[in-house]
């Protein structure tokens, strides 16, 4: 697994793929999909999936993959190794959606929540497969969210192709499992070495599993927040718990698409005394009295100034 | 409010001192006056595509372009010697940097020719057609 193309550009999401097996694209194929790393504040969300051929199921079996949960880390790299041998029959894709796109997709304008992002990244995955050439007719999917639904919705976007979503489908079936594998060691790795773009000098790189309840994570989460910036984009911004901490001890900034209380956001952008009404200017015309400033001006937010 | 009487006056001499700076134009407000990390964090994470830059910042995407100054004209950034203690005292200034140009920055959109700051930085030229002098 080649981590290169991820590791030049980290700001953005990207994919990994292997080869496509020659079986894959003569033969009937089941493919599973898994995610790694939906929950921590640190680092990227990696999509994974795992395809062979239908007949190679019981091979896939002996081979001893499992939910990549139940495994230590270093069983995961195994397993991977062994994988990447059946590469005669077994192939694989992964999407690395990087903190920044979780921080920036979460927090648009128009907000894309976490749950479409990872029906999109993952029906990216499978059409990719289609237009390599595998021959798609079985398709596995763990999932968080209701499965009904979800497996309806992906039936319809994928005729021909009998698709079955189950929560823990990745200790169900063997070919979740091996995608499960494949997302989580991909995951671990880049956040193992991940590779600070912001100019930050030595980081400390103790900062646990990433999750929001880790005590390394907090620490490292505390240790690393500067009070204009926030964080590097390490971080995944849209979680409460970078919120909160950015909240309590960063400096606050303010969008115009905010949801703030109005009246307060009046009173920041026009904290004008009272008393400034019973001024000479009354009326806060700042030109002299009854001069009235041209669209020209006003368009442009130019103002002609006599005092700071 | 503009009804006080007192005068400000920006020192001159100190704009030949005055150091060259980039400057950001951010699309929202940020409740800080004071030093900031900005190359540390904005620069060195900032994607330069063809005319288009883009950067996040506190997690948003923001896409920007470099505005120059208008022609003849310079950006400067003015700081206050001695801050008054009340509105009826004069107050002085010095030019604490100078720019030619900045980095103008949109939440997730563009830039382009109808935003406000683009827009006015038309207005030195037109200022020119309507009070120049008048040539043959």
């Amino acid at each position: 697994m080649d981590l290169n193309p991820f590791d030049v550009n980290n700001s953005v999401s990207c994919r990994l793929t292997s080869e496509i097996p020659e079986v894959c694209r003569t033969e009937d194929c089941c493919l599973g999909i898994d995610e790694a790393g939906r929950g921590p504040v640190l680092g990227p969300m990696v999509y994974g999936i795992c395809f062979c051929p239908v007949s190679k199921k019981e091979d896939l079996k002996d081979l001893k993959v499992a939910d990549s949960k139940t495994l230590s880390e270093p069983e995961r790299e195994n397993l991977f190794q062994t994988l990447d041998e059946a590469k005669s029959y077994v192939g694989w894709a992964l999407q690395i959606l990087s903190p920044n796109t979780i921080s920036t997709s979460m927090l648009q304008r128009t907000k894309y929540n976490l749950n479409a992002l990872s029906h999109d990244t993952a029906i990216g995955l499978v059409q990719f497969a289609l237009d390599r050439g595998v021959q798609l007719k079985e398709v596995y999917v763990d999932t968080v969210g209701p499965a009904e639904k979800y497996e309806e919705k992906l039936s319809k976007l994928f005729p021909g192709i009998k698709v079955t979503v189950r929560p823990k489908a990745d200790s169900l079936f063997p070919i979740v499992s091996a995608a499960s594998i494949c997302a989580k060691v991909a995951r671990d790795r880049v956040v193992k070495g991940w590779n600070f773009a912001e100019d930050l000098g030595e980081v400390d790189t103790d900062y646990g599993s990433g999750y929001p309840n880790d005590p390394k994570t907090k620490a490292w989460l505390l240790k690393y927040l500067d009070p204009v910036f926030g964080y590097p984009q390490f971080v995944r911004f849209s979680w409460s718990t970078a919120q909160t901490l950015m909240d309590s001890k960063a400096v606050s900034v303010h969008w115009d698409d905010d949801e703030e209380d109005g009246e307060k956001a009046a009173q920041r952008q026009n904290n004008r005394s009272m008393l400034s009404y019973f001024g000479a200017s009354a009326g806060g015309n700042d030109q002299n009295g009854t001069h009235q400033t041209h669209r020209y001006f006003t368009d442009r937010r130019l103002k002609s100034l006599n005092t700071l | 409010m503009s009804c006080n009487t007192s005068v400000t006056r920006l020192c001159a001499p100190s704009v030949g001192q005055a150091q060259q700076v980039t400057v950001h134009l951010m699309p929202c407000e940020i409740e800080h006056n004071g030093p900031a990390l900005v190359s540390q964090y904005l620069t060195a994470t900032t994607k330069d595509n063809k005319q288009e830059k883009m950067v996040s910042f506190r997690g948003r995407g923001l896409k920007g372009q470099e505005l120059s100054c208008p022609q003849g004209y310079s950006g400067l950034v003015l700081k206050e010697i001695n801050k008054p203690g009340s509105d009826q005292e004069d107050r002085t200034v010095k030019v604490s940097s100078v720019f030619d140009k900045l980095t103008y920055w949109n939440l997730e959109t563009p830039p382009n020719s109808d935003d406000t700051v683009v827009m006015a930085m038309d207005w030195p030229e037109l200022a020119e057609a309507i009070h120049g002098p008048v040539e043959d």
